[in-house]
């Protein structure tokens, strides 16, 4: 080695960068987190249609389509957030991480922004499918369309949570487990709140807005309480 | 000759200051009131049987754990109050390899020289995996490479930043000799001014390298000494001792 390399003190930016484009780069190269979810996905569809096919002709889906949805989105997620660290334990990648001055939030930050774009492209390719197998034979609402706004403030909440959560678990015994234990009930009031404004969206009467609006702000304040938590948490958390 | 990293430094800053230094584990003492001194330059070999607290005074000299007491200073900056300057002067070999197995050698090493902030990373990227012996293939996944391959990526990735103080945790463990000849060529060559802390059960090889020996059991420091004030033969034997009555 002839000469010593200039350092230059990173932008946080420019490390979320460089964090983020790991992560994509390994996911799009191996495709685990995306197919797994994907086939997770489309195997509860699967499912749901056994189901309903045992339901009368006149049987109204439209109703409960809202929590059939975040049903799908929540297990499919939870196999992802799972999957998510697992390149990052395999031979201690994440300590040559931690082993580099950088701040830790960054760390959560670019974890949940893959995440996020993995989970919204499973969202991408099985909601039109849930569509096209459940809905399609029904009377579309005006509002449907208006299901994107829940859809995706509700998966950013769990992208945050959960991102913080896959990395408190990452390194217990049964953390697939421990991971939907934990995650469940701190994103009940998330998935309370994106129920409401799907069915709303997807229903689509003439009481849609009181329900929708308020709905998305409860859904939109989680997300912001809860990232900034996973924010100031992640130090400790990531350290532990 | 001293790098402009060593000028930052000091030469009046010691390598490592470590005082009172306690780590426990619940009620478990891993670490117990450690006291430790070690000049810039030196090479520091540790000894000690399984559970001894090898790894873990590693860790939090490292900062990759927090100690439960004590404080403790790494090239003149304390790890508290300043990790992140620790951490810029610092490298880690250890037994894993802490690369992503599905990135090719130079992807891994160009993120974790974007990370540092490298001002040319491409060349110091080229550079290493010259010193490392892996120009040919890096541009296959770390997943393809043989055991030894890996670990000499990994020195090359503990290099990247150009450390003053280099961590090695068993760095031998599981290397053919073509990687242990690559490895002890690496250390002679970049060993000028650079610190050295290294954890390994290989007596005689670290004995070799280091110019001090610390041996520790149960947390706790047996032995602490410049080699010089040594004799192999006794130390082989205290070591020998310590470990069959099962001090640890």
């Amino acid at each position: 080695m002839t000469q010593s390399p200039v350092l230059k003190k990173p932008t946080t930016f420019s490390q979320y960068k460089a964090l983020l484009a790991k992560d994509l780069r390994q996911e799009f190269r191996t495709r685990d987190m995306l197919t797994s979810m994907g086939i997770y996905a489309v195997l509860v569809l699967i499912v749901f249609g056994a189901a309903f096919s045992q339901m009368p002709a006149d049987f109204d889906i439209i109703p409960i389509s809202g929590g059939l949805i975040w049903a799908l989105i929540v297990f499919t997620s939870l196999l992802g957030l799972n999957r998510s660290f697992s390149h990052e334990k395999e031979e201690g990648s994440l300590q040559g991480i931690l082993l580099v001055p950088l701040d830790r939030a960054v760390i959560f930050l670019s974890k949940a922004t893959s995440n996020l774009i993995f989970l919204l492209l499973v969202e991408i390719i099985t909601i039109p499918l849930f569509y096209f197998f459940f809905l399609s034979r029904s009377d579309a609402s005006e509002t449907l369309w208006l299901v994107v706004a829940p859809l995706l403030v509700g998966t950013i909440g769990i992208v945050g949570i959960g991102t913080l959560l896959a990395t408190i678990t990452m390194g217990t015994r049964g953390k697939d487990v421990l991971l939907a234990v934990l995650f469940i009930p701190l994103s009940y009031p998330l998935l309370f709140a994106c129920v409401s404004a799907t069915t709303a969206a997807i229903v689509g009467d003439f009481d849609f807005v009181s329900t929708f609006v308020p709905a998305l702000a409860m859904a939109g304040g989680y997300d912001v309480v809860m990232i900034l938590v996973s924010w100031l948490l992640y130090d400790y958390v990531v350290s532990a | 000759m001293k790098s402009e990293k060593q000028k930052a430094i000091g030469s009046d800053a010691l390598a490592l200051e470590v005082k009172g230094l306690t780590k426990l584990f619940g009620t478990r003492k891993a670490l117990d009131n450690l006291d430790l001194e070690l000049p810039q330059g030196a090479f520091l070999s540790i000894f000690g049987p399984n559970g001894a607290g090898k790894t873990t005074l590693l860790s939090i000299l490292s900062t990759l754990a927090r100690p439960t007491r004590g404080s403790i200073s790494v090239l003149g900056f304390d790890i508290n109050e300043h990790p992140d300057e620790v951490r810029e002067h610092i490298g880690l070999i250890s037994h894993r390899s802490m690369l992503y197995p599905d990135l090719t050698a130079e992807e891994n090493l160009l993120f974790i020289a974007r990370l540092y902030g490298l001002t040319n990373p491409q060349a110091r990227v080229a550079e290493l995996l010259d010193a490392v012996e892996l120009s040919l293939r890096r541009h296959d996944t770390v997943r393809t490479f043989s055991r030894g391959m890996t670990q000499r990526l990994s020195i090359a990735r503990a290099l990247i930043c150009d450390p003053e103080l280099i961590f090695l945790d068993e760095p031998y463990s599981g290397l053919d000799p073509h990687a242990v000849d690559i490895l002890d060529g690496l250390i002679a060559r970049i060993r000028d001014g650079r610190s050295f802390i290294m954890v390994s059960h290989d007596l005689q090889k670290g004995f070799d390298l280091s110019s001090h020996v610390l041996m520790l059991a149960k947390g706790r420091k047996l032995v602490f000494s410049r080699k010089e004030d040594l004799d192999f033969t006794d130390f082989a034997e205290q070591y020998r001792s310590t470990v069959g009555m099962g001090v640890a």
